[in-house]
């Protein structure tokens, strides 16, 4: 029976893997023709924040003097703001995602330049936060959890507790007052390129990417505590111990791999979070990002460039959206709710 | 012999080290009796020939799957729900057995075969979820049995399931017994599967070994109290149910301090001998032993019947 | 007698050491919002061109800023603005957001899609690039500017109610109350909104210290505020520009901020512990739990509707 069976198999995918390989990514595929409606929508909204403005910026184009209501039709009509608000947002959507952000009202430069220019610097700091936010997070929660009760485990939550409620540009204060001005090991603000050097451009990001991790890191390492804890205690924990697996592999493959999620979801729910602290971050540290971008165009009222930047920002957070469920859905195989 | 399960189940004091030597086959061993309580609490354990009551946890790291494996009552919580069941068999085999991939693969389909699953190479890549309590169980005496131990440990392993595949697990066991010389030791408080499976039978009660012998001849003459209403509860033997039978009373907590017998509270044939002092096991035969001041005592039986039925029996004999 | 006689507080959760500590905390808060302008012991607004940057005083409890003015009436004044936006945050998120999501278990699929939906866009906004943005549209103010974040307080609010009451309107002895008579509308309001209350009294008291957050960091960002009105988050942003000189300075304020929105979560934390409302599940000890697109455990595998 068996045998003939075998050899008749081979290395062949069996039909219960693939089964869930499609489900997995019939989910994910549902996810993302969810997403498409979510950025059309997100992008409407942004979008239609111009049209909430009382302020005509024809007129504010043109200038005080000349400003005559000709001079305003024409160029509304050049500008395309007398088209009713959906055509206009078609016309934008439909420019934009062939990376046509407009044009800035004031200063004419293309929006995705200015743009282009200044995401390196978020991308840096934002990227930097997430990887540090999951390291100290995750250290911090998996030891707290695995010396549940110890001193570790009450200083943990106890640092956790304290971290989070502080925001993150005081954080950020904390850290440059310490590292930057106290103790001058680091740079207090400015950003310099990878292209300069990898050694200052760490120097310069690594104190704001901390500034942002920080509280990220705290929910995250208090969600994997707890979790783990509550893994830890599971059977299949004991099951792995009782055929004389090693700890460290027991920890990591069987106790982390299914306490993460919960975890991962926060680090995914945090995100937009964290990138709002970025503008923080910027202001603390001085550095020429979009969030800088995104202040003085408000001030200015400079509409193409604050819709670009909070198109470009919406669309960031839902790519680590994704990012994090198709992680989830690689961790969690259970979920696919086959039954037998 | 000691219990490898999780360092806070049963150590129950045994006095006899049971190790299986090169000629006499491999011996199904079973022990039924009440719930027990936490760590070692006198005497050692032993497991072939070597002290293990405080081994180390690197020592036990060692030992566990190589030396002896084990499978618990409810299979499905013992495996990760979120990897394949298979990836969790070839794990055992490339860790201990440091496999590569491809052989661990193959080793464990023809592990998985030999254990009575159809269709090992799909039953291979499936996850916990999708097996039912049956396959899952086999699974799990296919992971036990994957590093080639000397010793099974099975702690209720056929309770949570239904009889027919009870019947097959058994089956299973016995098989492993001949086939490969492993020797089990079969936790259950069902007596009937007991004597189906097993060569020799501990009895436990509160912690402390109560009775030891061969199965056939405990279950034809028990030498203990607590044997017997075990028996007349479970209908096995020369105790033919027919009426709801109990055992008043309630077993002592655990860390109790109790002089004299433990039973001897809810035993209808305790004596002041039995409340005096500790009571130690007093040999039937060379092959039987029981922890009973009246073990000897032929007016025992009498001592302990309950109904009328029982006591014409009695006579008859 | 008429004299009124202090009692502890009936409700067992406030009765906890840390729980009642927050809540003195957020009164004083809450009395310095209403009162605070008129017990500074300086004007906030004076200048004191001799006395830049000093440390804590008789004078000056906690010593003086870059003009000179001192920081203790300054804070105290501020509280108010701070305060009061922050509630205008919260209120409409909970105004808005909870009965909209205890009424979508019971609205329909159709709708239920669909605001979840508009929940998700809303909430891959980051608060504070939408309130910054939101200015630009309607004017540099502060209650402009909390608006939005009011906004994105909605489908926080939306997706827990929503979780809590499909939790509870499965029960059984809601089936019970309708299947006895009584309507939908009663059966909501009686036995519903009990168990969804203290799931709500946690998101309240978090989106409560989130919005305290983005007021700080608002005004921080020198978003509608006209100096020299005193605020938070304007205190702590003007001790940076000066942090050579006094870099003990941002701590006051920071301290401030911090304080506030601890007592907020210990408050938060306090009801989440002793009625279990807002936890996370796992996906591991629950198996209802199933990833959704949207990262919400709270939604498991709610998006079927209840027998309704």
């Amino acid at each position: 029976m068996a045998v003939a069976e075998l050899r008749a198999a081979g290395g062949a995918l069996a039909a219960p893997r693939r089964r869930r390989t499609r489900a997995a990514a019939s989910r994910i595929g549902g996810g993302l023709a969810v997403l498409i409606p979510i950025l059309v929508l997100s992008s409407f909204i942004t979008y239609s924040l111009g049209a909430l403005s009382n302020s005509n910026p024809a007129a504010t184009i043109l200038g005080q003097d000349a400003a005559t209501p000709a001079a305003v039709a024409h160029l509304d009509q050049v500008l395309g703001l007398d088209k009713p608000l959906i055509v206009q947002y078609w016309d934008w959507l439909s420019q934009a995602v062939r990376g046509n952000l407009g044009v800035s009202y004031f200063t004419q430069i293309p929006v995705s330049q200015s743009i282009a220019q200044r995401l390196p610097v978020d991308l840096s700091i934002a990227i930097g936060a997430v990887i540090l936010a999951v390291l100290i997070g995750g250290t911090a929660g998996t030891v707290a959890a695995i010396r549940r009760g110890g001193w570790i485990d009450r200083g943990v939550t106890l640092a956790c507790s304290a971290v989070s409620t502080l925001p993150a540009f005081v954080v950020g204060i904390i850290l440059v007052v310490v590292f930057a001005v106290g103790a001058r090991w680091l740079p207090a603000n400015g950003y310099v390129g990878p292209t300069a050097g990898v050694g200052p451009w760490l120097a310069h990001i690594i104190l704001p990417s901390l500034a942002l991790a920080l509280p990220v890191a705290a929910d995250v390492a208090r969600q994997l505590r707890t979790s783990l804890v509550s893994v830890l205690e599971q059977n299949y924990i004991t099951g792995a111990r009782v055929r004389g697996l090693p700890n460290r592999r027991i920890l990591i493959r069987h106790g982390l791999r299914n306490a993460a999620g919960p975890a991962l979801t926060i680090l995914g729910n945090d995100f937009p979070i964290m990138l709002a602290g970025a503008v923080a971050a910027e202001a603390v540290f001085s550095l020429p990002g979009l969030g800088q971008l995104l202040l003085e165009a408000a001030q200015t009222r400079d509409i193409p460039v604050v819709q670009g930047v909070l198109l470009v920002v919406s669309a960031f957070v839902i790519v680590i959206n994704l990012v994090v469920n198709m992680a989830l859905s690689l961790l969690y195989r259970s979920a696919d709710g086959v039954s037998v | 012999m000691r219990t490898c399960t999780s360092p806070c189940t049963t150590e129950p004091p045994r006095r006899s080290a049971a190790s299986r030597s090169a000629s006499p086959p491999a011996r199904l061993w079973a022990w039924s009796g009440s719930p027990k309580g936490c760590g070692v609490g006198q005497g050692t354990i032993s497991f072939e020939r070597q002290d293990v009551t405080d081994l180390s946890r690197r020592g036990w790291e060692r030992l566990h799957g190589t030396g002896m494996g084990a499978v618990f009552q409810d299979p499905a919580s013992y495996l990760n729900p979120n990897l394949t069941v298979g990836s969790q068999l070839a794990e055992v085999l490339r860790v201990k057995q440091r496999l590569p991939r491809r052989e661990a693969h193959r080793t464990s389909i023809e592990l998985l075969a030999a254990v009575g699953l159809h269709r090992p190479d799909r039953v291979f890549h499936q996850i916990p979820a999708e097996l039912s309590g049956g396959m899952l169980q086999r699974v799990m005496i296919a992971i036990a049995i994957s590093c080639g131990p000397r010793l099974l440990v099975a702690d209720e392993a056929t309770t949570a399931l239904d009889v027919t595949i009870q019947a097959e697990i058994i089956e299973l066991l016995r098989d492993l017994r001949d086939k490969r010389g492993l020797a089990v030791l079969f936790v259950s408080h069902d007596l009937a599967v007991i004597r189906e499976l097993c060569d020799r039978v501990v009895v436990f009660y509160a912690g402390e070994v109560v009775e030891s012998g061969p199965v056939e001849e405990i279950i034809e003459r028990p030498g203990h109290p607590y044997t017997q209403a075990l028996l007349r509860v479970a209908s096995v033997g020369d105790f033919q149910r027919r009426e709801l039978q109990v055992i008043p009373g309630q077993p002592p907590r655990a860390g109790a301090d109790i002089t004299g017998c433990r039973f001897a509270g809810r035993c209808t044939a305790a004596i002041e001998a039995c409340r005096s002092g500790p009571v130690s096991l007093v040999p039937l035969s060379p092959v039987h032993q029981s922890r009973c001041v009246r073990a000897t005592d032929p007016g025992l039986a009498a001592a302990t019947v309950t109904t009328p039925a029982e006591a014409a029996e009695l006579a008859a004999r | 007698m008429t004299r009124k006689t202090r009692r502890a507080p009936r409700d067992p959760v406030l009765r906890q050491p840390s729980a009642m500590t927050a809540v003195a905390i957020l009164a004083i808060i809450v009395f310095l919002a209403i009162f605070g302008s008129a017990l500074a012991p300086q004007s906030p607004l004076a200048i004191d061109a001799g006395a830049l940057y000093k440390g804590p005083s008789l004078h000056h409890l906690l010593g003086t800023d870059y003009l000179g003015r001192d920081v203790l009436s300054r804070l105290m004044a501020g509280t108010r603005l701070s305060v009061l936006t922050a509630f205008e945050a919260v209120g409409i998120g909970l105004v808005i957001g909870a009965p909209l999501g205890v009424a979508t278990v019971f609205l329909g699929r159709a709708f239920d899609f669909t605001a979840n939906r508009v929940a998700d866009a809303l909430m891959t906004l980051p608060s504070i690039f939408f309130a910054v943005a939101v200015t630009a549209a309607l004017g540099n103010g502060l209650v402009q500017a909390m608006f939005p974040v009011g906004i994105l307080l909605v489908p926080v609010f939306f997706r827990v109610t929503r979780a809590a009451t499909l939790e509870f309107s499965r029960a059984q002895y809601v089936e019970a109350a309708e299947l006895l008579g009584g309507s939908k509308l009663h059966v909501i309001r009686v036995h519903v909104l009990r168990k969804v209350m203290p799931t709500m009294a946690v998101t309240t008291a978090q989106a409560a210290a989130g919005a305290l957050l983005a007021v700080s960091f608002l005004t921080f960002l020198g978003i509608g505020v006209q100096p020299p009105t005193p605020t938070w988050g304007g205190v702590l942003s003007s001790d940076l520009d000066y942090l050579n000189l006094a870099p003990w300075a941002p701590f006051i304020p920071g301290a401030l901020i911090a304080i506030t929105v601890g007592a907020l979560n210990a408050l938060a934390d306090a009801y989440r512990d002793r009625a279990g409302a807002g936890e996370l599940r796992s996906p591991v000890t629950d198996p209802v739990i199933k990833t959704h697109s949207t990262l919400q455990p709270l939604e498991a595998a709610d998006d079927r509707q209840p027998a309704a």
